[in-house]
């Protein structure tokens, strides 16, 4: 139950931090942000930026790639595989 | 149709501004008649530009081999503008002096100050208030060619290098899309670089400050090297480096903060920058 819910604070942060970045991701609903042009590569170093500091997690180089910002839900799975490890 | 000189346009580089440039050119391409092409010489994560080609039915042509490349460009026999935008391919004199090629590159900063690379992060560094581009014509030097239009923009006193170069791209499509017409009718008029032989060049293994500060060092030019390094994720350059508490560290995160000063953590550090703000870093100590 409390996993649960902490599942769920921590998407709501992750859209908090896109909707303040890029507010169009949050009604995207392809497979490929980057290459239809809702988020940018600078869009996505804020966004990884502010997720490192929100979640107190570094994020390695090799995984800032557009699989994993492909959309919303992209995000929140690798947010979420992060805070496992 | 308008006159062109060029019978062939190439767009080289990577990122977010060769994609735009490399959409403009593709845009005008029966407007002046000439032939779009594009080349990837340095493969980019978030690269669009392949997608570009495949929409519209352009060349696409992935050549990261430095001689390949030159000989590329040496075999085209047609009148051929080629655009340089976020390149850093340099063009051998050979190529820059065979006369169907013209080339025309993009500068992050207002030639003829910080030439070579990575210029928005030494105008950062220097505390610079100001900052530019330069599209300019290439010659045999590096970024030594005459400046065919430049436009200007502030630094505020939070910018970091990847906000900065993203501005710097939008006034370069800006400035590309304002000069286009004039290049490819071959009359931009444009003004030779007052060089002295004094000038620096800024070379890829160069950091600003070596990419070290020490903790006695005023938070403000701490903060300045820090912003000036950093490109996100880009490992343009290793993270900056210190001594905390005798040991060597490596800087993971930093950023200003505002309010009252946060509990002493560990791998955490708050320096004052004034009242009621902070710059906080995040640390790793390194053998």
């Amino acid at each position: 139950m409390k996993l649960k819910g902490e599942n769920q604070k921590m998407e709501e942060k992750v859209l908090e931090i896109l909707e303040e970045h890029c507010e169009e991701a949050l009604d995207y609903d392809g497979d490929s942000m980057m290459e239809d042009g809702v988020i940018d590569s600078f869009t996505v170093i804020n966004v990884v930026s502010d997720l490192e500091e929100e979640f107190d997690i570094e994020i390695d180089a090799k995984y800032v790639i557009a699989e994993n910002f492909k959309n919303k839900e992209a995000i929140i799975a690798f947010v979420r595989r992060l805070m496992e490890e | 149709m308008l006159q062109s000189a060029f019978e062939k346009v190439i767009v080289i580089g990577y990122g977010k501004i060769t994609g735009e440039i490399l959409e403009y050119i593709i845009e005008k391409q029966q407007e002046f008649g000439y032939c779009a092409a594009f080349i990837e010489h340095e493969v980019h994560p978030f690269g669009i530009t392949e997608k570009i080609c495949r929409e519209h039915q352009v060349t696409f042509a992935r050549i990261e081999n430095k001689k390949e490349l030159a000989s590329h460009f040496g075999s085209i026999s047609e009148k051929t503008l080629i655009v340089s935008a976020s390149n850093n391919f340099l063009f051998p004199k050979e190529l820059v002096e065979k006369e169907n090629l013209t080339i025309i590159n993009f500068h992050n900063a207002l030639l003829p100050d910080y030439p070579g690379r990575n210029a928005p992060s030494w105008a950062i560094y220097m505390g610079e208030r100001e900052s530019g581009i330069t599209w300019h014509y290439v010659n045999a030097g590096i970024d030594e060619g005459s400046i065919i239009i430049q436009k200007r923009c502030e630094i505020g006193p939070d910018t970091k290098a990847y906000e900065l170069a993203e501005q710097l791209m939008k006034l370069a499509y800006e400035a590309f899309v304002e000069c286009f017409e004039d290049v490819m009718k071959a009359r931009a008029v444009t003004r030779p670089q007052p060089l002295d032989g004094t000038r620096r060049m800024y070379r890829s293994y160069e950091a600003p400050g070596d990419g070290f500060f020490e903790m006695t060092q005023e938070p403000e030019s701490i903060y300045r090297l820090l912003r000036s390094m950093d490109y996100g994720k880009s490992n343009i350059f290793p993270p900056a480096q210190t001594v905390m508490d005798g040991k060597k560290a490596v800087i993971l995160r930093y950023r200003k903060i505002f309010g009252d000063l946060p509990e002493r953590k560990e791998g955490f550090c708050y320096l004052p920058m004034g009242e009621n703000t902070f710059l906080k870093l995040k640390y790793a100590n390194v053998d």
